[in-house]
């Protein structure tokens, strides 16, 4: 299928709200460790939706440079540019 | 039997063209497999990089590599070459390295480290390393040894010589590099795989995702099998984290006899697993399901082997372990199954005595796992942590300092002569864990330096924010519990500080009252004040280990309240330092920051 920016974001800002503590506000800059309220076991079970949600992996080296939502929609988009899925 | 050297063991191993090691990846349907044929073959390839590089006997190389195969070619072609690799844990994140950095920079230069082996993308940020390290020469590629095909030019390696040091999570500014000779290896390998284990040679096989910068995975699954040629295959820490069920999947699939994993990996199976997961599921075969690194939870290995008696999960299976870096490994293992001395809490806390409690389902009941035995060969004893000549043990169910002796307990820290006279006491290593013992059996309690003492009560910090982290809202494993005597200096106050998601105002102050109240109940102790923080205020190491110590100093100079989220190292990576060094693994959310192993540590500096 073909994904937009709009889109990636909304689905993941969708998966990263289904386990943040209720109340949370969710933004790009949200920082996945520090502003959840969920601890650092508990990202990584974000991370395992979020690819499911997209049928791709984030490599370890990725990972490594993620810090915010807004990093994770990135590392998305470029699986995504690569397989030809995202449409501008 | 005599005794061998890791290297030895690896020159013998090499018969086998039927054993090995498999090493799976993330992403791929492949799984190279090594015989130990071909496991010395490349060895020796890796050996011989390192020694044009220009590395000779006794020279320390560090070693930060993430991908497993590098990392045992690496680490095994050092000890070919007579060279003592120093695991490094991998960065967790690009983005805040300064705690990675200096914590990094504090290993490389205690090891006095020549080379850095590492990848391509860590080496670009490990440029401030080398340039505060006057001793490191060189930061050399991972991408280009792998292509090396120099020769080895043989070393003669003894049981006396060093095999590697291993460096604990960095207590203060001043990491403690744990000398491991080849004898303490040989030792410690005989007594967990044969006596403790019994591993049939070259039939049991393995599976581990431990990460091999850890004694656990390092020791106990490259080293142990090789020595008895069993087949081990291992898988990146980091999946186990992202996908716990893969774990599990590999000892179904492969069927494998011995797989380990802290308490805190069970406890992540029993919750993450899916109910549709367990019908592939057949762990029938797995033998051995050793649970170490981390204080065991009677709990979560019962609900553990509930959930997974389904799929032929055997609960005889489970094995609970001591150790530490310290004694290279395994000190004793309990191999009848999980064993639980229910003791009474009340006595225990006011008078330092495990006696048996008289009402086993009363809440101040306390369900403490055996350890077993100290190997054969090996002591534990327990001492009053004041008898510093270790003169007189302490009479069973008497709390007090488990201290170790025997063949597999370390000559000491590397060029640090102060700390190692420091951790023996008449011949005994001081492992610093609280614990008692029952007809030669371990129990442990907790960690004797962390004891909050009113009243001349004894309180062990840990069941305090284990208690407050009950509380819904309350942050789990952001808790610090904590005594002090300022500013008031009259006498011992306890102080409860937690992080929250709530905002400030009467939903936060309800927390508070829900803390107070959940600690009073349970412990029966009145907590003089409790603090409700923002996410990411208290102070936590550069692994994500909350720092108790920074975070009372911080509170006496009433600073606490000021802060602002300013956590270094807190991004997604950190996940993978879970799983970091000596005591990463307890950074989990059942059971906040707790832990009994030696490396377990609430005062480092770095963050």
């Amino acid at each position: 299928m073909a994904w937009t920016h709009e889109a990636v974001l909304a689905t993941v800002t969708k998966v990263v709200g289904e386990h943040a503590e209720p109340g949370t506000e969710i933004t790009e800059k949200t920082e996945l460790v520090a502003d959840l309220g969920i601890d650092s076991l508990g990202v990584m079970e974000v991370v395992a939706d979020i690819e499911d949600e997209f049928g791709l992996t984030i490599a370890e080296g990725e990972l490594r440079q993620v810090a915010t939502l807004g990093d994770v929609v990135q590392a998305i988009e470029s699986h995504l540019h690569q397989n030809g899925e995202l449409t501008s | 039997m005599s005794r061998r050297t890791v290297v030895q063991a690896l020159e013998d191993a090499a018969a086998s063209t039927r054993t090995g090691y498999r090493f799976i990846e993330e992403n791929s349907a492949a799984e190279p497999f090594f015989t130990y044929s071909g496991l010395e073959r490349a060895t020796a390839r890796y050996g011989g990089a390192l020694q044009a590089l220009g590395l000779q006997k006794g020279d320390r190389v560090a070693l930060v590599l993430p991908d497993n195969q590098d990392f045992v070619f690496t680490f095994l072609g050092a000890l070919r070459a007579g060279v003592v690799p120093v695991p490094i844990y991998p960065p967790a994140g690009l983005r805040k390295l300064g705690g990675y950095l200096t914590n990094t920079l504090h290993v490389v230069r205690q090891s006095g480290a020549k080379v850095l082996v590492t990848d391509n993308d860590i080496k670009r940020i490990l440029g401030t390393v080398q340039a505060g390290a006057p001793e490191l020469k060189k930061v050399a590629s991972i991408e280009s040894m792998r292509k090396s095909s120099e020769k080895l030019e043989p070393v003669k390696v003894g049981l006396d010589d060093t095999c590697f040091l291993q460096f604990t999570s960095g207590s203060t500014s001043a990491p403690k590099g744990v000398i491991v000779s080849h004898g303490n290896i040989a030792h410690n390998v005989h007594a967990f795989m044969k006596l403790g284990l019994q591993v049939e040679d070259g039939v049991d096989s393995g599976v581990s995702w431990l990460p091999l910068y850890h004694d656990m995975g390092l020791i106990g699954f490259v080293m142990g099998p090789l020595y008895h040629r069993n087949t081990v295959s291992f898988l990146p820490p980091l999946l186990f984290l992202k996908r716990p069920v893969r774990w599990l999947e590999t000892i179904s699939r492969l069927r494998a006899t011995v797989s380990f994993g802290p308490n805190f990996a069970y406890a992540l199976c029993t919750k993450r697993v899916r109910p549709r997961d367990l019908e592939n599921l057949d762990l029938s075969t797995w033998r051995v399901a050793g649970c170490g690194a981390e204080p065991i939870r009677a709990a979560n290995l019962e609900d553990f082997a509930d959930k997974f008696s389904a799929c032929g999960f055997n609960r005889k299976a489970l094995l609970p372990c001591y150790g530490m870096a310290e004694a290279t490994l395994a000190v004793s293992f309990d191999n009848r199954g999980l064993r639980v001395d229910k003791v009474d809490g009340d006595e225990l806390a006011a008078e330092g005595q495990a006696k048996v409690a008289d009402d086993p389902e009363a809440a101040s009941t306390l369900n403490i796992v055996s350890c077993g035995k100290a190997f054969e060969g090996h002591d534990v004893a327990v001492f009053d942590p004041t008898d510093e000549a270790s003169d007189k043990p302490l009479p069973d169910r008497r709390v007090g300092e488990l201290r170790v002796r025997g063949p597999s307990v370390t000559a000491g820290y590397f060029d640090d002569p102060e700390t190692t006279r420091a951790a023996f006491a008449g011949g005994w290593l001081k492992t610093g864990d609280l614990g008692y013992i029952v007809d030669g059996d371990v129990y442990v309690c907790g960690r004797q330096k962390e004891l909050i003492i009113v009243n001349g009560r004894n309180y062990y910090p840990q069941d305090l924010e284990w208690e407050a982290s009950r509380v819904r809202g309350v942050r789990k494993g952001n808790v610090i519990a904590f005594g002090t005597t300022k500013p008031m200096g009259d006498r011992e106050r306890v102080i409860i500080a937690f992080e929250t998601a709530a905002p400030p105002g009467p939903e936060r102050e309800e927390l508070k009252d829900g803390v107070r109240r959940t600690v009073r109940t349970a412990t029966g102790l009145s907590v003089d004040d409790v603090v409700a923080l923002e996410i990411g205020v208290l102070p936590k190491t550069s692994s994500g280990k909350l720092k108790r110590r920074e975070t009372r100093s911080l509170y006496e100079r009433g600073e606490l309240f000021g802060r602002t989220s300013a956590r270094e190292g807190d991004n997604l990576g950190l996940a993978l330092e879970v799983a970091k060094s000596q005591l990463g693994y307890v950074k989990n959310a059942l059971l906040g920051d707790r832990g009994s192993s030696r490396g377990q540590d609430d005062e480092a500096s770095e963050g």
